[in-house]
């Protein structure tokens, strides 16, 4: 029993970290309809860009995001502009195509920079943890979950009270609409890819001190943001944070009862139940 | 088939008149080229760049009739390729079946594991299905890698020698590249003709309406569900004879070599940079891609063809910054494709020689 | 005498909203019945559950006697009932006469025979030039034509048109009537959803009007025309 708290206690705080992955995902497909391929390579680049700060300038990463989340905004409204912008029109799969290509373009760029190797960012808690309930848990995750909290929060903010924010989930709920209203639909979208590149780089940053580092690390991420938003419904905030957890629940109970190896096998497994029997996720309504 | 007043449409990928039977011909010469290319060309590099090239082809006209005509994004086709390729593996290594018979057992797996696939996933549309699919390739990697007892997981299977290959009286020692070769190269025709035959058949009319619009197919008498899944099955029977050949000529698989998303992107890759939907589209997908890859992944293969010096700079260059610039390259073609030529190279070709569309 | 397609109480509810409720009705062979109905009244929704699209949700749709509701639209049309869209579907990566043939495919494998079928419902249609353009490059006019020949190819035995005239101008509007005129001419029963009162008039036999879901009037177009309540359903638009 005590095994099955612990399984769910680290769960929750890794879905905490999903959960900013995914609400950047869901953000990004709600205001353009473009499924983000590459989206786990930004969490990537955000896990590079703290350790570079953290070997050269020695910035504890936590501390650093207040660096790296503004980088990343700044690296995803480039890729919107440069790129996706001229596919909005587009079949979704060129859409598609078109952000794998990007996400190939990041994961080798970082290949070729920082080869293949695996990095680790040890800080002086990397592997601290905190005894709860004779629960042992990891002190970076801890922290990194309270960060979550309050970004989302935070994003929540934003989304609700502030007008850009409100332009955001106009543009999100019916883009004509929104242009017709006087929105710069264009410029919400840079802006959402923003923020979303900026959520993933966040993330990254928080997973940094506890996860190996190598480009190919994204992949597993990509995949795994794609069913968290399609649990809590695609363009929902709300969803994506609850979605989240969820999986990093599923996946960690998954880890104890069945394997390791296996627990991915399980989320995907899932995913595909969900995309049969309920696309429109346990929260959203379909806007497809 | 004669005039320059009609400005006939035909099915995407066959053309204009004129370019067709320039095409033709091309054909034709190509493929007396190929074929006679082992008898005078001696270094086996070259004879291993060509089954990669052919087995590229294979894979691309495969996808092609599921991605170019019928409009399903596959990105899981790399779950057949490694069907293929652990079925004819395990069975030679596990249960003494020769490869050549595991080869097509292969093949009838992938079939009937892709019409499950189909039964599940095209009930979902555009990118659901495109998840899905790469759902699908990933559990069945995943699982690979862990049931080790059976799979061996990451290890993976090295082959041990392979028997003589029997064609009637004559017994083919498999040594040499020259009879993986032929094979490749042939087998690489049959599924170029089947393609061609799919699109100039009822099949491929469907298929391509069904691309277009399938609500509106669906409205006028198409089995959304049975055509896909025919399509699919097609795909993944040729996928899988690709993979099985595949790791009989390389002699060593592992769940990342052939059930990886790279198998699948690369196969994607090459429809679209050669022209998806088309039938020309593979060939040229494969024709830039394979090279290319090759050179940056190999450099000293140019070397042992005898282009460059041993130590070239850029050889050096290519070892030592750029090992895994392929998929950089990948990556950027993708993306400049998608951007500036969605129809791909094929695309490129008809625009310059058939600027004149849709005046009627 | 039977009707080709009888509609007994069908009913079709999303979640709380009834989209369409208890209607019935039937419609002879070789006549045209024309649905009208204020915007939201379920007239499409009505098509796409006697076409296979939706399951009704309570009610019989009976085609040739037999019982269609639950089938499959590829299926439906297999029996010859054949709908053409509101909003129309050319698949524009394929030529005009690529179109018509998918259509045709439906009743043969020969790509040559089919060639002929589609050859024919183009000249039917007016479109035998266009042949080779493709249907992207169609203007809306030609685009509504290319689809009634794309189903005609089918060879139904009942056609429903939905808004066949929608965006087309007077001139197009006349041959569009006398389209579907020669329709019935050659055998075919026609259901035909429209706006334009004056085409309702002019090609059908009875008029059925669907307001919220319900069935609102049956009758000639003249009885229809002047029913009070059809009228004010309509919010006073004028008919003559």
């Amino acid at each position: 029993m005590q095994m099955f708290f612990q399984a769910v206690l680290s769960g929750l705080l890794m879905g905490g970290v999903y959960s900013l992955i995914g609400i950047g995902l869901t953000i990004i497909f709600g205001v353009m309809q473009v499924i983000n391929f590459a989206h786990g390579d930004l969490v990537m680049v955000g896990m590079y860009v703290t350790w570079l700060l953290f070997s050269y300038f020695h910035l504890d990463p936590f501390l650093s995001i207040v660096l790296t989340a503004p980088l990343l905004f700044v690296l995803g409204a480039v890729i919107q502009r440069v790129t996706i912008q001229r596919v909005l029109g587009a079949a979704s799969e060129n859409q598609i195509l078109l952000t794998i290509g990007i996400g190939l373009l990041l994961s080798n760029t970082a290949m070729l920079l920082f080869t293949s190797d695996y990095q680790l960012l040890t800080t002086s808690y990397s592997s601290s943890s905190f005894s709860v309930f004779g629960m042992s848990v990891s002190q970076p995750l801890v922290v990194a979950f309270a960060i979550t909290g309050v970004v989302a929060a935070g994003l929540y903010a934003f989304l609700m009270k502030t007008d850009t924010g409100q332009a955001i989930r106009a543009t999100a709920q019916d883009r004509e609409a929104a242009q017709l209203m006087g929105i710069n639909v264009s410029r919400m979208s840079v802006l959402a890819f923003g923020i979303g590149a900026a959520l993933a780089g966040t993330a990254g940053a928080l997973i940094a001190p506890t996860y190996y580092i190598f480009p190919q690390v994204g992949h597993a991420f990509t995949l795994k943001s794609f069913v968290i938003v399609v649990l809590g419904g695609m363009g929902s905030v709300v969803g994506a944070t609850l979605g989240g957890i969820l999986i990093g629940i599923v996946e960690s109970l998954a880890a104890l009862y069945l394997a390791s190896g296996l627990k991915e096998c399980v989320v995907f497994g899932l995913f595909l139940l969900l995309l049969l029997f309920r696309p429109s996720g346990l929260l959203g309504r379909a806007r497809t | 088939m004669s005039s320059a007043v009609r400005t006939r449409v035909p099915l995407p990928g066959v053309g204009a008149s004129s370019l067709r039977s320039w095409a033709a011909a091309l054909l034709v010469l190509v493929c007396a080229l190929l074929f006679s290319l082992p008898f005078w060309v001696t270094k086996p590099y070259l004879l291993h760049m060509g089954v990669l090239l052919f087995l590229a082809v294979i894979q691309g006209q495969a996808w092609n009739i599921l991605g170019g005509y019928a409009g399903q994004h596959s990105l899981g086709h790399a779950a057949y390729f490694g069907l293929g390729a652990y079925t004819t593996v395990m069975l030679f290594e596990r249960a003494q079946i020769s490869p050549f018979t595991g080869i097509w057992l292969g093949v009838l797996l992938a079939s009937l594991v892709s019409w499950g696939v189909g039964a599940i996933t095209f009930r979902l549309r555009g990118p659901y299905f495109v998840l899905a699919s790469i759902s699908v390739a990933e559990i069945i990697r995943l699982l690979a890698l862990h049931f080790k007892d059976f799979t061996r997981g990451a290890e993976g299977f090295l082959l041990s020698a392979l028997p003589a290959f029997q064609l009637g009286p004559l017994e083919i020692e498999l040594f040499s590249k020259r009879p993986f070769y032929f094979a490749a190269l042939l087998v690489a025709l049959w599924t170029t003709l089947v393609s061609w035959l799919v699109q100039r058949s009822k099949i491929g009319y469907y298929l391509q309406a069904v691309r277009e619009d399938q609500d509106a197919a669906h409205s006028i008498g198409i089995n959304l569900q049975a055509y896909k899944c025919l399509a699919l099955v097609i795909s993944a029977g040729f996928t899988a004879w690709a993979g099985g050949f595949y790791a009989l000529f390389v002699k060593f698989i592992d769940p990342e070599t052939v059930f990886g998303i790279d198998v699948s992107v690369q196969i994607l890759l090459t429809c679209i940079v050669g022209g998806i939907g088309t039938l020309a589209g593979p060939a040229l997908g494969a024709l830039l891609l394979v090279p290319l890859s090759e050179f940056l992944r190999n450099p000293k293969g140019l070397v042992q063809l005898g282009l460059l010096s041993s130590d070239s700079s850029l050889v050096r260059l290519v070892e030592e910054r750029l090992s895994h610039a392929h998929s950089f390259v990948y990556g950027l073609l993708l993306v400049v494709i998608i951007l500036f030529s969605p129809e791909g190279l094929w695309g490129l070709v008809k625009r310059w020689f058939a600027p004149a569309r849709g005046e009627g | 005498m039977a009707a080709l397609l009888e509609l007994r109480q069908v009913c079709k509810t999303f979640g709380g909203l009834r989209a369409n409720w208890n209607v019935s009705f039937g419609v002879q062979r070789n006549s045209i019945v024309g649905l009208i109905g204020p915007n939201g009244a379920g007239k499409t929704t009505l098509f796409s559950c006697i076409t296979g699209y939706y399951a009704p949700s309570a009610g019989d749709v009976l085609f040739e006697g037999k019982r269609v509701n639950g089938l499959r639209p590829d299926q439906v049309c297999r029996l010859g009932m054949v709908r053409t869209w509101q909003k129309v579907r050319p698949m524009p990566k394929l030529s005009v006469l690529d179109n018509v043939m998918v259509g045709a495919l439906l009743r043969t494998w020969s790509l040559r025979r089919a060639r002929a079928v589609a050859e024919e419902q183009l000249a039917a249609v007016g479109l035998d030039r266009q042949a080779n353009m493709l249907a992207g490059a169609l203007p809306i006019g030609q685009r509504k034509r290319l689809e009634v020949a794309r189903a005609l190819a089918t060879q139904p035995t009942m056609v429903l048109l939905d808004e066949v005239m929608g965006g087309l101008n007077p001139a197009e509007s006349n041959e569009m009537i006398a389209l579907i005129l020669s329709l019935k001419t050659r055998g075919l029963t026609l259901v035909v959803i429209e706006h334009d009162m004056r085409a309702i008039m002019a090609v059908s036999d009875r008029v059925i009007v669907l307001n919220s879901g319900e069935m609102l009037a049956e009758g000639s177009p003249r009885d229809v025309a002047n029913n009070p309540d059809v009228i004010s359903a309509y919010l006073g638009q004028k008919v003559d």
